[in-house]
Parts: structure tokens; sequence; C-alpha cells
């Protein structure tokens, strides 16, 4: 489970502004389940954030095959939009602070 | 017959010149109407915290019940009803649609609909059937839950072709 800390880096996200991008305290993550289909996946990622289907379906490999990825980053009101937007869609997604990954423990 | 049998393996959805084409048979459409019926009745009449319907609400915060747990019971409180209501809203677009038996074309925005909805049911019925990434294969006709499997199944199958369709379109 290495791939939060290099996710961030290969996201692109044109419309956000520089200053935006680098103080982003929140990152939002899609978590594998069972039951999404890995297509439903990928077009998702590509219909809410744009991604290409190269980058859609890179991060829906990353859910699949490391059990969860970093699909978007941001102020705590963009994280928590984009965490609605993705439980419309039935991705089980939860947002937290950069760095504030918890590995076990409660 | 052969005619017929061809049409029936055509996928359920294809991109079309002028929007997007259901190749969807009356009993298919019926299926499909009774199925979200049923999410709808859900979602309405639902009492918070049915374990079945617990992949249509997760939690917002990874650390929802440690340091999170203030923000996440706000977000709970404050979008727990736009996902009902946005939910509701798919599927009345859809119910409408395949009520419609003289419509066989549909708009991206309704196959958008369409797609959220079935992906909906899938959501509850996995849950039911407690699908994990092991049993993709198991098919057992003898399972008690063999009709609500195959149910799933034909709605996995509907739903590639509606994304795929979306995605081509």
């Amino acid at each position: 489970m290495t791939l939060v800390a290099a996710a961030p880096s290969t996201i692109v996200r044109p419309e956000v502004d520089e200053s935006t991008a680098l103080d982003n305290p929140w990152i939002v993550l899609v978590w594998n389940d069972p039951i999404n289909l890995m297509s439903y996946v990928t077009f998702v990622f590509q219909k809410l954030f744009g991604y290409s289907l190269e980058k859609a379906t890179a991060l829906m490999l990353d859910v699949h095959e490391k059990g969860k990825a970093v699909v978007s980053s941001g102020s705590r009101e963009k994280a928590e939009m984009d965490v609605y937007r993705l439980h419309e869609h039935g991705l089980w997604a939860t947002m937290q602070k950069d760095g504030g990954q918890k590995d076990g423990g409660d | 017959m052969a005619a017929t049998e061809m049409a029936r393996r055509r996928p359920p959805f294809e991109a079309g010149r002028n929007g997007y084409i259901i190749n969807l048979d009356d009993e298919e459409r019926h299926f499909v109407r009774r199925l979200v019926g049923e999410v709808r009745e859900l979602l309405t009449s639902m009492p918070v915290g049915d374990p079945k319907m617990s992949r249509l609400f997760p939690p917002a915060y990874t650390n929802a019940s440690g340091q999170d747990a203030e923000a996440e019971a706000e977000y709970q409180r404050l979008m727990r009803e736009e996902l009902v209501a946005s939910r509701l809203d798919s599927i009345g677009r859809i119910d409408e649609l395949l009520a419609d038996t003289t419509t066989n074309t549909m708009t991206a925005d309704q196959l958008n609909a369409f797609v959220v909805s079935l992906n909906s049911v899938r959501l509850i019925l996995g849950t039911i059937l407690d699908v994990s990434d092991e049993d993709d294969e198991d098919d057992d006709p003898s399972s008690p839950l063999a009709a609500e499997m195959a149910m799933y199944n034909f709605l996995s199958w509907l739903l590639d072709s509606a994304v795929t369709a979306l995605m081509q379109g």
C-alpha cells in the first residue's frame, strides 16, 4: 500500500490553479469493492473528473489490485463534493487529510 | 424466429446516430421497471441503518468513527437526503422512459440516469448476495439465491452494455 504518496503527483487537473493545488490538505480515496464493475468504475472516473481513458483505467486498476487509489485532492469543500458525487454513483469513496493515512487501529 | 433471436442478441444499449438505442423487449423493460421500483420503495421507506442499503450510503470520512466523527455526522445530516433525492430523480426518469414502449431511443442524460439506477439495484442485490471477488464465476443453480444471482448477472450485463455505449458515444 504505497500508492497513496505517489498518486497525487500523477493527477493532472488543469482546472485547478497552482496555489490551490499546492494547498490541498484533503485527498479523496476510492476503495475496492466486489460489486462495482471495472468498466463502470473507469466510466465514473472519466465522467466525474474528466480523466483520459488511460488515466481512468490506471486508477481503476489501482483500486482493484491495491485496494484503493487517490482519485482527487483539494480543499475540504472540493473533497466533500467529490466524495458526494462518487457516492451518488455508488462508489465507495472517503476523504481524509493528506498525510493522515491511518492503517489499522481505531 | 431466427430474426428475433438475432435481435435479442444485440447489445441491450447501443450508441446510435440520434442518441442511444435500447434493445430491450417488453418483458425486460417490465423487469427493470419492477426492480428500480423496488429500490424506490426502499429509498422512500428505508429505516436508517438497513444493512442491505449500506453500500448506497457509505461513510464520507476515512476516519469516520475517529477524529472526523463530527464531520462525518455533519455530512450524513446534510448529504443523505441529497443522495436519496438524486437517486429518486434518476429512477423516475428511467421509469418514465421505459413505460413508453413506443420509444427505443434515449439521450446521454437518460442513459446516465439508467446507469446510476442499474448500479443502485446491483449494490443492493450484491449486498444481499454477499458477492465477493472470489465467487465471480459461482453460478450454482441449486443455491437458494440462484434467482437473485441470475438477476444480478443480468443487471451486470445491462450495465456493462450501457457503460460501453456511453464511452463509445
